[in-house]
């Protein structure tokens, strides 16, 4: 009986014992991202060993991440907001406070707001990756229009769009390039036929490169990652041509360390911090003074890769009905 | 030291009026048994006067004191239950300094008082025992222990007896009598068995569905049943309309078994009856058997151990009964 | 007209008040919010069914519902026919090593689902190291992926909730009325069927409702394994915080057809227990039954390969952690290289889950005892009440909560969104049912009359409830405070909406790692998780034998 009290006793110590002390750091930023852990932690990491501020990191899908900017809007507990697409930086610019960055030149137009509200970090060119010890690398489909073929059924992964913005892009993009309009739903509905929806992009290109599944429809930096770690993974870079979608970063309008906030865009912009990324993590930088290649992961030049027209600002405008449209067409294809 | 005045006490349960308007003085130091079947409502009314049940209506009062509407742990009472109700997770010693510690005494005192309380009960030197290593008796003197060493207002004892042994139900009630005498505190004591009722009691109160059926001192209840119900639930008795016995009137009267003879055993001027033997039992002192009348009513009789006769069932036996003792009830 | 509150009742009512309190702010709030977000047009203003039309008008999300159900029912079932076997083989016949299988049954607890379902893709998956180990002995086997799948990792990892119930139930059962029946000419065999079994079935049908409710809430298994087939809890995940659309009002439809799921399984199990409670008032526990080798062989055989293989995932993920990853790709050499990895980044996650759990442990304890003491010792509708509402988190998936607390401490008054606290409020309110159920079984066996006895020598109410109650109910207090703790330190489902920033706690990196493709450090952190989660079991397991040995 007294030792089940005292062992209450020192559970009640260790607890005040481990209660993380609140100290404040004097300089410090928040970010809010939705990166994945691997590239904050080397970029966090990095940036507070460089200038010794400290970042505190606010982690969430992107989704998360822009209605809690939303929320406090009045009040903004963030610095900065990283890792978010093009079009949701474009459709919240009135939370954002401009700046002009010290990369500005390096990086193309299209990929920086014209009143410096935003600029764009990396790019994502959507890629079918292939397992090749389970299919064989030259058996392996060219281009979006191949994965039609009924001899995939079952045997691509893919993501559900309602849970992942690169999904929707893929499916929005295969509309388009399939005629527009109800004859690219239609083909498209074709694709499903042949697709394994799964529930988040992880298990893609863990599916694909563990062998699970021989195809995947996935982002580009997956099949260097697998690829460098040993797995029998490569990309294609589809012939009938993919679109690349853009990750930036923003400063919070009102936020509570400006400075800080500025130094974090400058540094995560830089030509070495973009090669370090590039290295470790197979990001594809929107700076284009950077010789892929060069660099690990094998990156070809955007040069090389046929890009699509997309409207990205329309298809996000009509998410909602989209995504409906969707979820009916995963229904029907089972 | 103090009497009890209980005045009007009710309390009802749903519909059931469990304690139906009481009124009630016990005096000052003495030996008070509240005694019903079960569900007579004594229980609840020890534990109105305890503080564990409200009232609907009435009052109690300790001495000038009213009491009723304290909490229950400021009324200064000392309670024996009839489980015990010794604290698992305390030794004895533990168990009796505990109202001592509420009451802050310093430690040297309860000490003192908790060793003087066990020797009382005859449990010194357990002190350091725990509950689960002591008998039931010894558990039932460590909660009396537990209630003397307060030096409470009042004792209460709701049924202390009846998860005991019959041997040692009749050696402890003695205790319990003595102790209770000679520290003088007045004690309400609850128990369905007349027997141990009528041994520690100066007077019981005799109560059904909630009510005050008759109080007395035991063997005038017993003596003097006021109500065919007193008659029946105090000891044995035969209830028998008068004219059975060939007296006046329409009434029942009560003949107490031992108050029934053999022809040949009793004296002359007793009134004689006729039957035949039913069933004999032989208990040892006494010896108790039916006799079927003539009008077919049996009678019960009891008389001590008579080795020399037998009784057997059916054969035809005269009885005389004592008139001074037939009780004639409303 | 008496003084309105009787003393007596003054303990009770003011506790049964601050349960009424926090449950309404932290339960009921939060629930009305999901519930009305539920029943609001597009604009938030007008009452309308119209989300409901829309959702269940969708032969997807209608196909989710009937997919839970069935893989509910189904997992269910298979659970409750591989333990109530294993139960009583454990109970009745003589196996060796029960304490030691009785400690591992438990183990499975510790493991947040998800990582087990991850442990099986890389055991089971069509490239599974089994599988192809398999293959190359020409033997395959189906899919591990969809409705089998997930059925077979939710009973590998729930068997114990039906184990330890019917397990006690067994030993519980007066060993008299079996002796009666077979007295009356009954085979042992035909006792078993139409006596024992009975009597236990109350037992198994709790221990089944409880694995049915976590199949129905459990969002990580399917997560990994459903591949592309439409379960409930998932979708409501990607409903609320879903990267392309958010939908709070198609969640809250989702949300609140979960909790009207459970509910009325709760309630069907509740009307099924009140007409058949047999309590058999057995003093010793049932002799062991003497049988032949043959059976004692298969008994021993079936109780050693049920919980081994229920660990396989379970020490798979251990032995994963010590191989080496680069990257996300496992190559079959030794290495620390995972554990290094993750401790470098931030020990900070272990130190929240270890904090979270303890004070949210502490939380159950502290609302939920008392609500037993209420719930145990007055008899009145406001106790009936508030044991309903403290019931009610068991219907309620941590995906639900969750967003309702979003729904609800986002802004106003009370702000919680962001911080720790909303994590540890989820936790306690969640886990309350468990500790007033197991508080109030050890109340039913304290005789009240202790309590009085320590009012009557001058303790108040409230000191006798900390002198008197809490000692006595302190062992049975603890080892509900431990299991409380183990399931919070493995909780994802709520935990995947709440967390933020700093306040990651392991399981999340684990979450996160898997996204990542950082399978080292998802392995790492689960090996660490196991770690300080066997710590606190072990200890309880001495303490319990002390506190034995001591009374």
């Amino acid at each position: 009986m007294t030792a089940a009290a005292r062992a209450l006793a020192i559970l009640g110590l260790i607890l005040t014992v481990l209660l993380p002390g609140v100290a404040a750091a004097q300089k410090k930023v928040v970010v809010y991202t939705s990166n994945e852990s691997t590239l904050n932690d080397l970029v966090f990491g990095a940036f507070t060993k460089e200038t010794g501020i400290a970042v505190e990191p606010v982690v969430a899908g992107s989704g998360v991440v822009i209605r809690r900017l939303q929320a406090e809007k009045d009040r903004p507990l963030g610095d900065i907001v990283w890792g978010v697409s093009r079009s949701l930086l474009q459709t919240n610019k009135a939370l954002f406070a401009p700046y002009v960055s010290k990369n500005k030149d390096a990086i193309p137009v299209e990929y920086r707001d014209p009143t410096d509200l935003w600029i764009g970090n990396n790019l994502h060119l959507l890629v079918i990756l292939q397992n090749t010890k389970i299919l064989p690398a030259d058996q392996g489909p060219k281009g979006w229009n191949d994965l039609l073929d009924p001899k995939w059924k079952g045997k691509i992964a893919f993501t559900d769009p309602a849970n992942s913005g690169s999904a929707y892009a893929t499916v929005t993009m295969l509309v388009d390039l399939w005629g527009g309009g109800d004859a690219g739903w239609k083909k498209v509905g074709v694709l499903f036929k042949n697709l394994k929806v799964l529930n988040r992009s992880s298990l893609v290109f863990q599916g694909v490169g563990n062998g699970e599944y021989p195809l995947g429809i996935s982002l580009e930096y997956a099949g260097p990652m697998w690829a460098s770690g040993g797995a029998p993974v490569k990309a294609i870079y589809p012939n009938d041509g993919t679109i690349a979608s853009m990750e930036g970063v923003a400063i919070i309008k009102n936020g509570p360390d400006p400075e800080e906030a500025k130094a974090f865009v400058d540094f995560v912009n830089r030509k070495d911090v973009r090669e370090m990324i590039l290295k470790a993590t197979f990001r594809r930088p929107t700076r284009t003074d950077l010789d892929l290649s060069s660099l690990p992961g094998g990156l070809p030049p955007l040069q090389q890769v046929k890009m699509l027209d997309y409207k990205e600002d329309a298809w996000t405008d009509k998410r909602k009905e989209t995504l409906e449209r969707i979820k009916d067409l995963i229904q029907e294809s089972r | 030291m103090t009497g009890i005045v209980i005045a009007g006490a009710a309390r009802s349960f749903g519909t059931v009026r469990a304690v139906d308007g009481v009124n009630l003085t016990v005096g000052d130091g003495e030996f008070f048994t509240l005694l019903g079947p079960s569900g007579c409502g004594k229980t609840t009314l020890l534990r109105m006067i305890a503080g564990f049940c409200e009232l609907d209506a009435g009052e109690i009062r300790f001495g000038a004191k009213r009491i009723d509407q304290l909490p229950a742990h400021t009324r200064d009472i000392g309670m024996v239950f009839q489980n015990y109700a010794v604290f698992p997770n305390l030794t004895v010693a533990g168990n009796v300094a505990y109202g001592l510690k509420a009451r802050r005494v310093a430690a040297a005192d309860v000490a003192r008082r908790v060793d003087e309380a066990l020797a009382l009960v005859q449990l010194a030197g357990y002190g350091e025992r725990w509950p689960h290593q002591l008998s039931g008796g010894q558990l039932q003197r460590v909660a009396i222990a537990r209630a003397l060493v307060i030096r409470p207002q009042v004792l209460l004892f709701d049924e202390p007896l009846s998860n005991l042994d019959a041997r040692l139900r009749v050696s402890m009630r003695g205790e319990i009598r003595e102790l209770q005498k000679s520290l003088g505190i007045t004690a309400i004591y609850v128990t369905h068995d007349q027997e141990e009722a009528m041994s520690v009691s100066d007077r019981i109160a005799l109560m059904q569905s909630g009510r005050l059926e008759q109080v007395g001192a035991p063997a005038e209840i017993y003596r003097n049943p006021t109500s065919r119900f007193s008659a029946e639930f105090m000891g044995t008795t035969n209830l028998i309309e008068a004219q059975a016995l060939g007296r006046e009137g329409a009434g029942m009267v009560s003949l107490r078994p031992e108050a029934l003879r053999l022809d040949a055993d009793a004296p002359a001027g007793w009134p004689r009856l006729g039957g035949s033997v039913a069933h004999v039992e032989v208990l040892g002192p006494i010896t108790r058997f039916d006799v079927r009348l003539g009008d077919g009513s049996l009678l019960k009789v009891a008389t001590l151990d008579e080795p020399h006769r037998a009784l057997a069932p059916g054969a035809p036996v005269t009885l005389a009964y004592d008139p001074a003792r037939i009780t004639v009830l409303p | 007209m008496r003084l309105a509150i009787p003393h007596q009742q003054r303990l009770p009512l003011a506790i049964a008040a601050l349960g009424f309190l926090f449950l309404g702010l932290f339960l009921l709030y939060p629930l009305f919010n999901v519930f009305s977000a539920s029943v609001l047009d597009g604009e938030g203003e007008k009452f309308t069914f119209a989300n409901y039309v829309k959702i269940l008008g969708r032969p997807f999300y209608r196909g989710a519902v009937v997919n839970t159900l069935a893989i509910g029912v189904a997992a269910t079932f298979t659970t409750i026919l591989i333990s109530v076997p294993f139960a009583f083989a454990l109970a009745r016949l003589p196996v060796p090593g029960k304490a030691a299988i009785i400690a591992l049954a438990a183990m499975p607890l510790v493991l947040p689902s998800f990582v087990s379902a991850y442990a099986i893709v890389l055991l089971l998956g069509r490239a599974g190291i089994v599988t192809q180990w398999l293959q190359s002995w020409g033997i395959g086997f189906g899919s591990i992926y969809g409705a089998g799948g997930i059925i077979l990792v939710y009973t590998l990892t729930l068997y114990p909730y039906v184990l330890l119930p019917t397990m006690a139930a067994f030993k519980a059962v007066d060993v008299s009325v079996e002796e009666a029946a077979q007295s009356l000419g009954s085979s042992p065999r035909r006792t078993l069927w139409t006596v024992t079994l009975p009597i236990v079935i109350p037992a198994i049908l709790a221990g089944g409702l409880l694995v049915f409710i976590e199949t129905l809430e459990n969002f990580g298994v399917p997560f990994v394994l459903a591949e592309d087939m439409p379960i409930f809890a998932v979708e409501a995940f990607k409903l609320f915080v879903g990267e392309t659309a958010p939908n709070p009002s198609s969640a809250g439809v989702l949300g609140v057809l979960l909790i009207a799921m459970t509910s009325l399984v709760l309630l069907i199990q509740r009307r099924f227990l009140s007409s058949r409670r047999f309590a058999t008032g057995a003093r010793s526990a049932p002799p062991i039954l003497r049988v032949g080798l043959g059976l004692r062989l298969l008994a021993t055989t079936y109780c050693w390969a049920v919980v081994l293989l229920a660990l396989v995932p379970f020490f798979a993920i251990v032995v994963l952690s010590f191989m080496e990853f680069r990257g996300p790709v496992l190559h079959p050499n030794f290495s620390l290289a995972n554990f290094t990895a993750l401790f470098e980044r931030s020990t900070r996650p272990l130190l929240n889950t270890l904090m979270f759990a303890t004070l949210a442990a502490l939380g159950v304890t502290l609302v939920g005892v008392p609500i037993a003491y209420v719930v145990t010792r007055m008899r009145s509708a406001m106790a009936s009440l508030l044991d309903v509402i403290a019931t009610l988190p068991f219907a309620v998936a941590g995906t639900v909560l969750a967003i309702g607390f979003v729904v609800s401490f986002n802004s106003g008054w009370l702000i919680l969104t962001g911080g720790p606290f909303i994590m540890v409020l989820v936790y306690t309110v969640r886990k309350v049912p468990f500790a007033v159920r197991s508080s109030s079984a050890i109340l039913h066996q304290i005789d009240p009359s202790l309590e009085e006895a320590s009012i009557s020598l001058g303790r108040s109410p409230l000191q006798t409830f900390g002198r008197i109650l809490v000692p006595l109910m302190l062992g049975g207090i603890l080892s509900g405070f431990v299991l409380t703790w183990v399931t919070i330190a493995s909780e994802l489902s709520a935990t995947v909406v709440l967390y933020s920033g700093q306040w990651r706690t392991l399981t999340v990196v684990m979450f996160q790692a898997l996204e990542g493709g950082g399978g080292g450090i998802a392995t790492a952190a689960a090996s660490t998780l196991i770690i300080v989660t066997l710590l606190p079991i072990a200890m309880l397991y001495r303490l319990v034998r002390r506190y034995e040995l001591s009374t």
